[in-house]
């Protein structure tokens, strides 16, 4: 009997060492999945974040039709209505010298005298020093103001979503800065000053609206950490064989703890609801999918400076003239 | 809204010459239409939002230019212009559009072949600048014939004048000698450099070009060229769909027909068939090369790698193998 006491021993034991394995495994398994759920969820955030791109891209290309063709027309009439103030003007003009000719040359002559009633005359000066004319050009002129307004911030909207372009481009880093500088302006208004440095750099190969997004998302990050006044910086230069781009802000910089964990996917410090914690995973990402890279420092209390690096495109430097330009174009 | 005519007297051609213009305004937007009349109040504008009478109009009012929308609910102003061009061609045909889509772009060039290409909003200025003169245009200029050359003047043609294409893929190039190679004189460049010895060493009749690669911006060696050599027709290739850049390509450069990579070997034939006729029907007709006038370039920032020794070069290609002599260009 003993033996068949060992034999249970023996498969209870062998049983329990199976399933503690299994267990093991299993909780392997699931660290595994719960990793696999992590980047499932981190690439599916980056496939929103691309369709939010193109459903914005859409949006900007209808509501740019919609308004460009009512600017037409209010940017036309504005100005055919002041060239039609002026020739009125002109013609009241021609009427107020004839009236006085008349009156100065028959100032004797009683008869004529009264075949110029003194309401014709009164009219007369009241046309002469009537000020409603200028002012409504000095309207026309506001409104004109208003219109070129629009219209730049609407050609602003289609350069920053890249509307009419799509793929990758030969393009320029200082062309983003400025219009992702126009886009998050309601963000810093009079409160926070922008201070340029923009160096004349060579061209990067990406896709501009990608990189739009990059520069908006840092230069929303550091206007909010700027709670009063500040000073944001952006300074554009060729370092090597890269392009950098510095965004450097004076706001409430970054714990020390914190700041090896900013790129990661779901990272915030901001409050539950507020933010989604992608912005800087997501900027990480484009930028290493480039080539370039996101450098941050940072003093607590003092400020933030992040720096985006994107490799410069040599074909493009290398140019048409090949043989004569090569060298130019090094020197630049 | 309903057809409305701006005019009810028409003026005869002889009356007229003398400063009324006779503009014809295409949009589905009455209020766009009635800014255009206010715009060029001293000509005859007529206007309407339907574009199958804005056809018949063309010739029956004797139209000089046509300002057409672009995004039309019953047709697109491609088509309407396309239409047009086919009962009338002496008028000149201009698109005045919101907002352009690539394809919008490629059919005003290939098939309505549009002399300029305006954004909404329009500065009022510059809109009536480019109505004057694309008037003045159609009414001293004189047509190019609507007809294809004969097989014998086309002959005569192939054997006189080369293609150059300006092209640093060697895909595209090897692509392009499979589709020309046995019916034209190619020669191949790749840089600025060698197109220019090409177009000095021997008389070129079609340039086919790249837009933007790469290595750079060819925009503005194709804009120079017509410029100063506008017989030349230039049929521009490219794979990036950029529309501003197609558009500154009609306006500032007047080119004559734009493909998309890849490069299907039927549309690249009749292309440039019909290009090398347009350079040959050019050449003996120079007085007609003012229709194809660019407007002002707005690029003030050369490229660098247009230097002035290549720019000098660019103007004084030799006149021997120009076809038509240097006071036809502008």
């Amino acid at each position: 009997m003993e033996w068949l006491g060992f034999l249970l021993f023996a498969c209870a034991a062998a049983v329990a060492a199976w399933l503690f394995l299994r267990l093991k495994r299993f909780e392997a398994g699931a660290v595994a999945a719960s990793d696999e759920l992590k980047k499932l969820q981190a690439s599916q955030s980056q496939v929103m974040h691309t369709t939010k791109l193109a459903s914005l891209g859409q949006m900007v290309a209808g509501v740019t039709h919609e308004i460009n063709t009512p600017l037409g027309f209010l940017r036309s009439n504005a100005q055919v209505v002041t060239e039609l103030i002026d020739e009125h003007k002109q013609v009241i003009d021609k009427i107020c010298t004839a009236l006085a000719r008349f009156a100065a040359l028959n100032p004797a002559d009683p008869k004529l005298q009264a075949a110029l009633p003194g309401a014709l005359l009164k009219m007369r000066s009241a046309l002469a020093n009537d000020a409603r004319l200028s002012e409504s050009k000095e309207l026309l002129t506001d409104a004109l103001e208003g219109v070129d307004q629009i219209s730049k911030l609407v050609k602003n909207l289609k350069g920053f979503a890249r509307v009419d372009r799509d793929g990758e481009d030969l393009w320029n880093v200082n062309e983003g800065i400025d219009s992702a500088l126009i886009i998050a302006h309601h963000q810093m208004r009079d409160r926070i000053e922008v201070i340029r440095h923009l160096a004349a750099v060579p061209l990067v190969r990406v896709v501009p609206s990608q990189i739009n997004q990059v520069f908006l998302n840092l230069i929303t990050n550091a206007a909010q950490a700027m709670e009063e006044r500040g000073t944001l910086t952006v300074t554009s230069r060729r370092n090597g064989d890269m392009v950098e781009v510095e965004f450097t802000d004076t706001g409430s910089g970054i714990p020390a703890d914190v700041l090896p964990k900013i790129f990661d996917p779901f990272f915030t410090t901001k409050p539950v609801g507020e933010g989604t914690g992608l912005g800087l995973s997501i900027v990480h990402k484009i930028l290493t999918a480039y080539g370039g890279s996101i450098a941050v420092s940072s003093a607590l209390g003092h400020g933030t400076s992040f720096v985006v690096s994107l490799p410069v495109d040599f074909a493009a430097l290398k140019s048409h003239g090949l043989g004569q330009s090569m060298s130019e174009a090094g020197h630049e | 809204m309903s057809e409305e005519q701006a005019s009810t007297e028409k003026p005869s051609i002889e009356k007229s010459s003398a400063g009324r213009i006779r503009i014809l305004c295409i949009d589905d937007e009455a209020r766009i239409l009635r800014a255009l009349r206010a715009l060029f109040r001293e000509h005859d504008v007529y206007v309407t939002s339907e574009p199958k009478l804005a056809i018949r109009w063309a010739k029956e009012k004797d139209i000089d230019v046509i300002v057409c929308d672009q995004r039309m609910p019953q047709m697109l102003g491609v088509d309407v212009l396309r239409e047009i061009k086919m009962v009338h061609p002496r008028a000149m045909r201009i698109l005045l559009t919101g907002y352009s889509d690539l394809s919008a772009v490629l059919a005003s060039v290939n098939e309505s072949e549009v002399f300029r290409f305006i954004n909404k909003p329009w500065d009022n200025d510059e809109l009536r600048k480019t109505v004057l003169q694309a008037a003045g245009i159609a009414r001293d200029v004189p047509l190019l014939a609507m007809a294809p050359i004969s097989e014998k003047e086309k002959d005569q043609a192939r054997q006189a004048a080369g293609v150059l294409v300006i092209e640093d893929d060697p895909d595209t190039q090897n692509r392009l000698r499979e589709i020309l190679g046995g019916h034209y004189q190619v020669r191949f460049a790749a840089t600025a450099e060698r197109a220019l010895q090409v177009l000095e060493q021997h008389e070129t009749g079609v340039v086919i070009s790249e837009a933007e690669t790469g290595a750079g911006d060819w925009t503005q060696l194709i804009k120079l060229l017509k410029k100063y050599h506008p017989q030349i027709p230039t049929v521009v290739i490219t794979e990036r769909a950029n529309a501003q850049v197609a558009i500154d390509l009609i306006n500032e450069g007047q080119v004559y027909r734009m493909l998309l990579k890849p490069v299907r070997m039927g549309t690249c034939r009749l292309s440039v068939e019909s290009a090398i006729s347009h350079y040959w029907q050019l050449k003996n007709n120079p007085q007609a090369l003012r229709r194809f006038a660019v407007a002002e370039t707005k690029t003030s920032v050369l490229p660098s790698w247009l230097s002035a020794s290549l720019l000098n070069r660019i103007k004084m290609i030799p006149q021997r193998l120009l076809g038509v002599g240097r006071a036809f260009t502008q």
